[in-house]
């Protein structure tokens, strides 16, 4: 073998080595991981984890407006950070929840093609943003105008996935709601998009805090 | 290639201006891209930056996709693809070349036609992430129909460079700088596709596919920027210098070590996350070791450079080659602190993961680059840098800007991770959380803004030189320093050919 052959065999094999083990064992062994179904005796549930499916049109459009730049969906162990006890981050949104949020598996992205873990934090995490919003309608006024909410927030407008239309007759069911420093001239009002709608189902469909079986659940 | 075994001067001379004349068009084209790329890219990180503390600014309705979600990866991508990979191939083709003694045997026209289309790639991947296909997929943004095009064209670069290699007269002798670029072209497009297929082509692979990603990166960073970077480091040192690299032994090692780790890290971004805990783990293990390969290789640089430090002084070259070795440390620094679990848990998903970036592929590449490009240039286009003034601004711009934007992202990164891992703070608002850091990337936008200034005069300054209109003259531009008449420095001259 000659001196080049050797060097490039060398250059190869080492760069081998981690490609094999850190990337294409386990991108094989992940194609076998599936849902897991509860054990309805020491679970105390039925059905499968994780139990649905991601809403891939709304996720399609979170991608598309980066919104990982600034949210993570990934609660970190309690060693790692605080996570787990903020408050409003889990689905107990009262002042002080009783339980840490449980960290982030493996399964609680199954079905996602790429899972967006996010890669800086300057607004708060999503994972379980689905609990945070009870209303609907305060996703879509946080979206269309965030100072509206938190006069401070960096958050930016996402206006271009509203319409403004004008009000014909009666005022359109999904018209937002807006406080007068925001509201469209008189005579018009702002309806979400098909977009808007997809990405706030998105977001209300984040609930990765589902009991891991035999694990969390049986202290309910 | 047969040739008289002479160490006449001027055959030698003859020679290399054969090589220099066989590469001039497709290098001095990916330089002239790539300036223009780094400036676009200088452009899109200050308005992201100023976007991301005042989101209102240049709120208009038909500028809709001004926003940082999208700003923010149109800045890497064009740093990333069309400044970084896009120079530095045209560096390590130049080296290439000149460290085997090979000219390029034809294939211009394929060379050429690939540089265009790698810059069309880059223009439609940024305008496909501003205007609404972004896949927010970390550094691989662009729309997935653009990779198999970047693949292509990086090939059809990677290919003439390893066939130069495997021509050499005496591939085993060593070429320590050679070799770097011959790792670079190797390992790049198996981490591109590696990546690539994963993330596009497979069925879905969940928190998988965020470790892949990360690890694109990571690979990335460490077998494409690391080794052209110190590829350039040390071909141009010794050069300029005029003096051998101080340890052949240290820099085998050097190199060894860094292809035994640089594949290995990545997933530590997600430490404390749904990724099984060894992977994480290796990451920062590897992340942490990379220690030891840089600071062999930065002690080597410091013992080759030394005694000569009157040349970082006049020689522009080697003051920006001389910059670039001195970030390396830092970055790896920075690397080690953000893969660590004690540190890095206060520094994940902070703004130090952009100032490490930052460092490495503008702090670190970016400068060797630039004196690469300041050496070569002047072969090529057979004129003379015109202005001492500009280099000088190009200089102290980059080097007091990006020192600028790393300190105050990792800062800020460490008030952002602080206050977020701050137990008296659980149950604030996050904006009252994350609200300090506004300060800090208000600096970014302004050190970008100085950025951008020099790199508009810089680009100007190379597309003169590109247009052949630089100086016409038979000495090199030289910065002045107060030693500017020793006579040491004609001595050194006839290496600095």
């Amino acid at each position: 073998m000659s001196d080049f052959r050797k060097l490039v065999f060398r250059i190869g094999f080492l760069f081998a080595i981690p490609w094999l083990l850190l990337i294409v064992v386990p991108v094989i062994r992940y194609q076998h991981v599936g849902p897991v179904a509860y054990d309805k005796d020491k679970d105390g549930m039925d059905g499968f984890y994780p139990p649905a499916p991601i809403h891939r049109q709304g996720q399609l459009v979170y991608a598309r407006e980066g919104c990982v730049q600034c949210h993570t969906q990934m609660i970190r162990a309690a060693n790692l950070g605080l996570d787990a006890w903020r408050k409003g981050w889990g689905q107990d949104q009262g002042e002080r929840a009783a339980d840490p949020v449980r960290s982030n598996t493996l399964r609680d992205y199954l079905g996602e093609p790429v899972a967006f873990l996010g890669i800086q934090r300057a607004g708060p995490d999503l994972a379980n943003a689905g609990w945070r919003f009870a209303d609907r309608n305060k996703l879509h006024l946080m979206l269309y105008a965030p100072r509206a909410l938190t006069t401070w927030s960096t958050m930016p407008s996402f206006k271009h996935l509203y319409v403004v239309q004008k009000a014909q007759g009666q005022k359109s069911s999904k018209a937002l709601d807006l406080p007068a420093k925001y509201a469209p001239a008189k005579g018009f009002e702002v309806v979400p998009s098909a977009e808007a709608e997809a990405l706030v189902d998105y977001i209300l469909s984040l609930k990765k805090d589902y009991p891991v079986p035999g694990l969390a659940a049986a202290k309910k | 290639m047969a040739q008289p075994a002479t160490n006449d001067i001027d055959s030698d001379s003859l020679r290399r201006a054969a090589i220099d004349r066989s590469v001039k068009g497709p290098v001095l084209f990916l330089f002239t891209n790539g300036a223009f790329w780094l400036m676009a890219s200088t452009i899109l990180g200050l308005l992201a930056a100023v976007k991301h503390v005042f989101p209102d600014f240049l709120d208009h309705d038909w500028l809709w996709f001004l926003q940082y979600g999208r700003l923010q990866p149109a800045h890497l991508v064009a740093l990333v693809y069309g400044w970084g990979i896009q120079a530095g191939l045209g560096v390590a083709f130049w080296i290439m070349s000149r460290r085997t003694g090979q000219e390029l045997r034809g294939g211009h026209a394929t060379l050429i036609s690939a540089g265009v289309f790698w810059n069309i790639a880059v223009t439609l991947g940024i305008l496909g992430i501003l205007f609404g296909g972004s896949t927010s997929i970390e550094w691989l943004e662009m729309p997935k129909y653009l990779w198999p095009v970047f693949l292509i064209c990086f090939l059809a670069y990677a290919w003439p460079m390893v066939s130069m290699f495997a021509r050499a007269r005496n591939p085993g002798g060593f070429m320590i700088s050679a070799w770097y670029m011959l790792g670079a072209s190797l390992w790049f497009p198996w981490i591109f596709i590696t990546a690539n297929v994963c993330l596009h082509c497979l069925p879905g692979l969940g928190a998988i596919g965020a470790g892949v990603s990360a690890w694109y990166v990571h690979s990335t960073i460490l077998l494409f920027f690391v080794p052209v970077g110190i590829g350039a480091a040390y071909y141009f040192i010794p050069k300029v210098t005029g003096r051998p690299i101080a340890s052949y032994q240290l820099a085998r090692i050097g190199f060894w070590a860094l292809a035994v780790l640089g594949g290995w890290s990545g997933m530590q971004r997600y430490m404390g996350g749904p990724l099984p805990a060894w992977m994480p783990a290796v990451g920062a293990a590897s992340g942490v070791m990379m220690l030891m390969p840089v600071g062999v290789v930065g002690w080597n640089h410091h013992l080759t450079t030394l005694g000569k430090h009157n040349l970082v002084q006049t020689s522009p070259s080697l003051r920006f080659t001389f910059m670039g070795a001195l970030f390396y440390p830092i970055s790896s620094l920075m690397f080690a602190v953000l893969s660590a679990f004690y540190t890095g848990a206060s520094l994940q998903f902070t703004h130090a993961w952009y100032g490490f970036q930052i460092v490495t592929i503008y702090g670190f590449f970016s400068m060797c680059i630039f004196g690469a490009i300041y050496y070569i240039v002047p072969r090529l286009a057979g004129c003379e840098w015109l202005s001492v003034r500009l280099i000088r601004n190009h200089f102290w711009f980059s080097v007091y800007g990006i020192s600028a934007i790393v300190v105050t992202s990792l800062v800020c990164g460490l008030q952002q991770g602080g206050d977020m891992n701050n137990p008296e703070k659980w149950n604030l608002g996050f904006f009252a959380v994350v609200g300090g850091i506004k300060p800090y990337i208000i600096a970014r936008a302004v050190a970008w803004g100085l950025i951008t200034w020099s790199n508009v005069w810089f680009l100007i300054h190379l597309m003169l030189m590109v247009a052949g209109l630089g100086r016409r003259s038979s000495s090199p531009t030289l910065l002045p320093g107060h030693d500017i008449e020793d006579p040491m420095h004609n001595l050194t001259h006839p290496t600095h050919a």
